[in-house]
């Protein structure tokens, strides 16, 4: 599936833009509808700065901000995933893979463990994402040089050692204490927040990978190939990979660390779109953005007043839809 | 001359034995009560070493006047100042059975709802009593008292205890039964966000208050919920526990949303979570200090 030829002779625009669309319908569904019922008339009262307080409380301070932060975290892990999977030339590869969730999942239980508030369990949980990084990145250098496959191997033991951890601190959890570490662990974005930090993130990083589209499609063929069509390929990759973990750094500081988006929506995506890293780039953006705000809407109003985690959702949404694709795929 | 004396002989080794067998109800296993999972607990003579398998039942005992009986106890049985020195047998989700054994209880009390079960029944197959506490109403912890006072012997202290609880209950109960209704939003947990139903102690303490908890009808014993459902059911008051014993930091996020009443009318109240969050006689207190509030939230109308 990976193998098809990135020809592309005619940009394609259009899916491009049917994505854009249906990202700004999902964060539109999202800002409209919830535990208390706003008629169109209300909904349009209090974004033009009318309505009760109540409602301008909702879409303001809730709904809107969180609404902008799931899309902007969706984006995020799409692009990472995309970025990894690109890197470690492996359909398996996630955001997750080379142990970053795990660091940061530590950090973020550690703090919460210490009964910190939300801001440190943020700080901490980039704290951790940043030190599993530079560890990886430092361990699969090695002696001898480090290559995709050293990467991945010392990331995904890197990773099962960080779950260890993560066992640990639940084990000595007061239980109070332990739905929030569970939820945490899950991906939920009831306290992502100000949007803002994984908005600048996430357009900062497109600018830099979207013009690059064209290496990166030969970096997905083998480094060797690469190296013979005069791309500096060792920049390149240790770009790619710091670039990939600081999105998902972010991402993991927003909302947890929320599975599936990472995995799942760039091989959607190359099933329909080919393997076309100028094309697959923005439109994970997009997708991962709009699939997390679908999701996340669902999670909190499928079983209001009840909330459920966002990664359930991504699961239930995401499964069905990638199977069907893979299965029709040749 | 035999057989009379025959006779006599198995008259009297007939009565003695019918005499052992009346008498073996009442007499041998002097004490004996019906735990909260509807076994007859009986214990021979008073319990002298007690194991508690959870927070809330280790202060009980100590409530109940068997503080100094209890040789073990789980994590977290932090109170009384003395519970804390019990040597310990794990977490309550996973008991350390080496040591339990070791520590050769003739009592242990266990949790039915929060114990792994292949564990208690493992302890129970090993030959161990097990009485299994789950506390769920105002009568179950004053009854509790006496029934763990009785297998320890403690009767007097636990009567009197039980019935100061009791007494305190009812008398809040008369204070508030006709007071105007005040719509209550309990915040359990900050993140995620988490309230009671009405099923939960607390929510019962509420009511006991003359207040209405506004998530009294949601399936889940401690379900979580969104912020927007708050704001959509407008509580006239808004109580929070918190992560230590006078940090009310979790009312400060509420703050910010003026259309509720309660930031309104300044009617967001802390109460410390360990008054009401177990189910032993400090119950009362935060039972009072909630009532209390209440009360002045009705003055705020």
């Amino acid at each position: 599936m990976a193998g098809a030829e990135p020809r592309a002779p005619r940009f394609p625009w259009p899916a491009l833009a049917l994505l854009a669309l249906a990202g700004l319908a999902t964060l539109a569904v999202s800002v409209a509808v919830g535990s208390v019922a706003m008629s169109p008339g209300q909904l349009w009262g209090a974004l033009t700065g009318g309505g009760s307080g109540l409602h301008h409380d909702l879409i303001f301070t809730l709904r809107g901000p969180r609404a902008l932060s799931a899309f902007a975290t969706g984006g995020l892990l799409a692009l990472a995933g995309g970025l990894m999977q690109v890197l470690l030339r492996n359909p398996l590869a996630d955001p997750y893979v080379l142990g970053l969730s795990g660091g940061a999942a530590v950090g973020a239980l550690g703090a919460m463990l210490a009964g910190a508030g939300t801001a440190l369990v943020s700080g901490s949980a980039f704290a951790g994402a940043l030190v599993s990084t530079l560890l990886v990145f430092g361990l699969a250098h090695g002696v001898g040089g480090w290559t995709p496959t050293r990467l991945l191997l010392t990331g995904v033991v890197v990773a099962a050692g960080w779950g260890a951890v993560v066992t640990f601190l639940l084990t000595l959890g007061p239980a109070e204490r332990l739905p929030g570490m569970l939820y945490w662990l899950m991906g939920d974005l009831t306290y992502a927040g100000n949007p803002g930090l994984p908005w600048a993130v996430l357009v900062v990083v497109c600018l830099l990978t979207v013009p690059a589209g064209r290496s990166l499609n030969v970096l997905a063929r083998g480094p060797l190939q690469a190296a013979a069509l005069g791309v500096s390929v060792k920049p390149l990759e240790a770009l790619v990979y710091v670039l990939a973990s600081l999105l998902t750094a972010v991402a993991v500081t927003t909302a947890g660390s929320v599975g599936f988006v990472g995995l799942v929506v760039p091989h959607l995506l190359r099933l329909v779109l080919g393997n076309d890293q100028r094309v697959i780039l923005p439109a994970c953006v997009l997708g991962g953005g709009a699939l997390l705000t679908l999701a996340d809407t669902l999670a909190r109003t499928l079983m209001a007043p009840q909330q459920l985690p966002v990664g359930v959702i991504t699961a239930l949404l995401g499964v069905p839809c990638f199977l069907y694709l893979l299965y029709r795929s040749r | 001359m035999i057989r009379p004396v025959h006779f006599r002989c198995c008259v009297g080794l007939a009565l003695t034995v019918l005499a052992m067998a009346v008498c073996a109800e009442p007499a041998a296993p002097a004490r004996c009560v019906t735990d909260d999972a509807a076994r007859e607990v009986c214990l021979a003579q008073p319990a002298q070493r007690i194991v508690s398998l959870s927070p809330g039942a280790t202060e009980l005992l100590f409530d109940a006047g068997a503080g100094e009986r209890v040789v073990g106890a789980v994590g977290f049985s932090d109170f009384p100042e003395a519970a804390k020195k019990i040597p310990r047998v794990g977490s309550y989700k996973r008991l350390d059975l080496e040591r339990i054994l070791a520590l050769k209880p003739d009592l242990i009390i266990a949790w039915r709802s929060g114990n792994p079960r292949a564990q208690t029944e493992r302890l129970e197959s090993l030959g161990q009593t097990l009485y299994y506490s789950e506390p769920r109403r105002f009568d179950d912890v004053a009854s509790t008292l006496q029934r763990f006072a009785t297998l320890a012997g403690s009767e007097a202290v636990g009567g009197v205890r039980a019935q100061r609880f009791r007494d305190g209950i009812d008398a809040l109960a008369k204070r508030y039964r006709d007071a105007a209704p005040v719509s209550v939003f309990y915040e359990v947990w900050e993140e995620p966000l988490m309230t009671v139903n009405g099923e939960h102690l607390i929510s019962q303490v509420i009511e006991l208050c003359g207040g209405r908890n506004v998530f009294a009808d949601l399936p889940a014993l401690t379900p979580r919920i969104g912020r927007e459902a708050v704001l959509d059911a407008d509580p006239e008051a808004i109580v929070a526990g918190g992560m230590g014993e006078e940090n009310p930091a979790w009312l400060k996020p509420w703050r910010k949303f003026a259309s509720l009443t309660a930031v309104r009318r300044d009617t967001l109240f802390f109460v410390p979570p360990s008054t009401l969050q177990r189910p032993t006689p400090r119950l009362l207190d935060g039972a009072q200090r909630l009532c209390g509030q209440l009360e002045s939230a009705r003055g705020r109308r």
